[in-house]
């Protein structure tokens, strides 16, 4: 390759999942810095905000794909966002690296995905949660396609174990008037609270819990746990202090993962952002995502999406998750599952984790799932 | 709410000629968890599939053993022609959800989802249909059987029309079935009131 290979990185570091999307593109542009160091400029970012906008999502990606010469984009937070890119990313035969966790039901070959889908992160949350809260569950969630997929599932786990779901609410994105949903569940009484609302509004909801959980100790969080898939270590600080202490959310990486790759690696994140930075797993993903695409594009002699998918599909590649492996057929990563709960210093405490699950984005292995082998650590 | 169609075990056949389309939707079939059976032969009526996804744009008469928009089990028609004809000719067959050409792996799990769902519907339909033209085709036999009950207990029409309401309500039989065993000898005939 006599020029840098040029890849597009694609987070909205403002509006509601800001957040994410600042780790997002923290995570691709520190992995980028040590590729170029490594590997004398092989590539280099292209890198643009959509600020949360749609359409510039759409404006940015083809900008990348036509203008900049990309072949591989690395972003979108929200599978609104990432449906909106695709179509594009087919017709320019490119790749889309795609680093959330997301509902599933999907799996486009123009498409690596490395954040997790559901029976890498709600089944085996709901096989530990089930058996030690009960299955009367409530469920929340934001107003579009995350919140009511992953609430569907939700409710045929619990219809599935002979429980009941005793509640479904949604929030538009940028809603925080939580009070009706929280006295809704205060009558109730759920088992558990399973939480899909994104951004202020989940911060809104959690503080609300907490007040709710100091009036009556029947919703603190041993006895009733707010529980996620997409909370991260870098909302805990809008969040509040304490405030959502104890609840618990599954993710394939938190901050806390005991490994000497993740010592290492967390070393780094220290001395280019400053010591208090907590890693999150949008953070971990998507600085995986790049040394793997880096790695892929490096071995193969090309960007070309076959090229790259056939190298990252041939044999694991070590990386901050723990080894990758693209499955050829889903082009998902089997990915790890940890059960984190959240301390008092910010960060999360892994109570049970189970070692790599390999992807099942149309849960086609559902009804003959195997009895759950989770390890608990604490 | 419907619950998540899962399609794992399912036998699937496509008929088109082998190409990359039948290649990319085998791949995808199979993640979805069907086996999958590629074939551009008339299809045997002895052995059908769960389901069945066929070329409609080469598609001819007698590919698929079935004739009308019965189809007898779920039906997707592979696309890329406009032409009227190859439409009208798809749904003459009982298609329930079209996937276009050149196939993207996103439309093929709707598709399936779409065309099962059709498929159940109209067969649904089909089945109270059948059931409402049978109760149709005996509604004379209830006729005679109120008449019957006028003749014998001397009751006027409202009446014997409710005494044999009330005997099929309590022998859970339709009422044109109480009727024909009145008629037939085989029920004796109710008492009044």
């Amino acid at each position: 390759m006599k020029n840098a290979v040029r890849i597009g990185i694609l987070y909205s570091t403002t509006g509601p999942y800001g957040g994410m999307g600042r780790d997002g593109r923290d995570g691709a542009e520190l992995a980028i810095e040590q590729v170029r160091a490594t590997h004398a400029n092989a590539i280099e970012p292209v890198f643009i905000d959509p600020h949360a906008d749609i359409a510039a999502y759409l404006e940015g990606a083809r900008s990348m794909l036509r203008d900049h010469g990309c072949r591989h984009i690395i972003g979108t937070i929200t599978s609104l966002a990432r449906k909106e890119v695709i179509p594009l990313v087919e017709k320019h035969d490119g790749l889309l690296w795609y680093m959330c966790p997301y509902e599933g039901f999907e799996a486009n070959d123009n498409v690596i995905y490395t954040g997790g889908c559901p029976n890498q992160h709600l089944l085996p949350l709901f096989d530990y949660l089930i058996p030690r809260f009960g299955r009367r569950p409530y469920l929340v969630g934001a107003n579009y396609v995350w919140g009511w997929e992953m609430n569907r599932l939700a409710r045929e786990l619990i219809e599935d174990a002979g429980g009941e779901v005793l509640g479904e609410r949604y929030l538009p994105l940028e809603e925080t008037a939580v009070e009706r949903i929280v006295l809704d569940i205060e009558q109730r009484r759920p088992s558990f609270i399973l939480n899909n609302l994104v951004g202020p509004s989940s911060y809104a909801f959690l503080a609300a819990i907490r007040a709710l959980g100091a009036r009556d100790p029947a919703f603190r969080p041993e006895n009733c746990p707010v529980v996620s898939c997409d909370l991260q270590e870098c909302e805990i600080p809008d969040i509040g202090p304490g405030v959502a202490t104890g609840q618990l959310c599954a993710a394939a990486y938190f901050d806390t993962v005991a490994t000497p790759e993740n010592t290492a690696f967390k070393a780094h994140v220290s001395s280019r952002f400053g010591p208090g930075r907590r890693v999150s797993s949008i953070f971990a993903s998507a600085y995986a995502s790049v040394k793997l695409c880096a790695e892929a594009i490096i071995a193969a002699g090309t960007d070309d999406p076959t090229a790259v998918s056939r190298f990252l599909s041939a044999a694991p590649l070590p990386t901050v998750l723990g080894p990758i492996l693209i499955s050829p057929d889903t082009r998902h990563a089997a990915l790890p599952f940890h059960l984190g709960r959240i301390n008092d210093s910010g960060g999360f405490d892994i109570i049970a984790s189970q070692p790599a699950i390999a992807a099942d984005p149309y849960l086609t292995g559902r009804r003959m799932r195997l009895p759950p082998q989770l390890r608990i650590v604490s | 709410m419907r619950e998540t169609p899962n399609f794992t075990g399912w036998r699937a056949t496509i008929l088109h000629r082998e190409d990359s389309n039948t290649e990319r939707l085998t791949r995808q079939l199979k993640l979805i968890g069907l086996h999958v059976n590629v074939q551009w032969e008339p299809l045997d009526a002895s052995d059908l599939p769960d389901i069945v996804l066929v070329d409609a744009d080469q598609g001819f008469d007698g590919l698929l053993p079935w004739s009308g928009e019965h189809a007898p089990c779920p039906l997707v028609a592979l696309l890329g022609s406009e032409a009227p004809g190859r439409i009208a000719w798809a749904m003459e067959q009982g298609v329930g959800a079209i996937i276009a050409k050149p196939l993207a792996s996103s439309a093929v799990y709707p598709a399936l989802v779409m065309a099962l769902g059709i498929h159940k519907e109209r067969k649904a339909v089909i089945d109270k249909m059948n059931h409402l033209e049978e109760r149709v085709r005996l509604r004379p036999l209830v006729h005679a059987a109120v008449e019957r009950i006028i003749a014998v207990r001397k009751v006027d029409e409202e009446l014997a029309y409710t005494i044999l309401r009330n005997c099929a309500m309590q022998r859970r039989m339709p009422m044109e079935q109480v009727a024909a065993s009145i008629l037939g000898g085989a029920e004796p005939l109710p008492e009044a009131g």
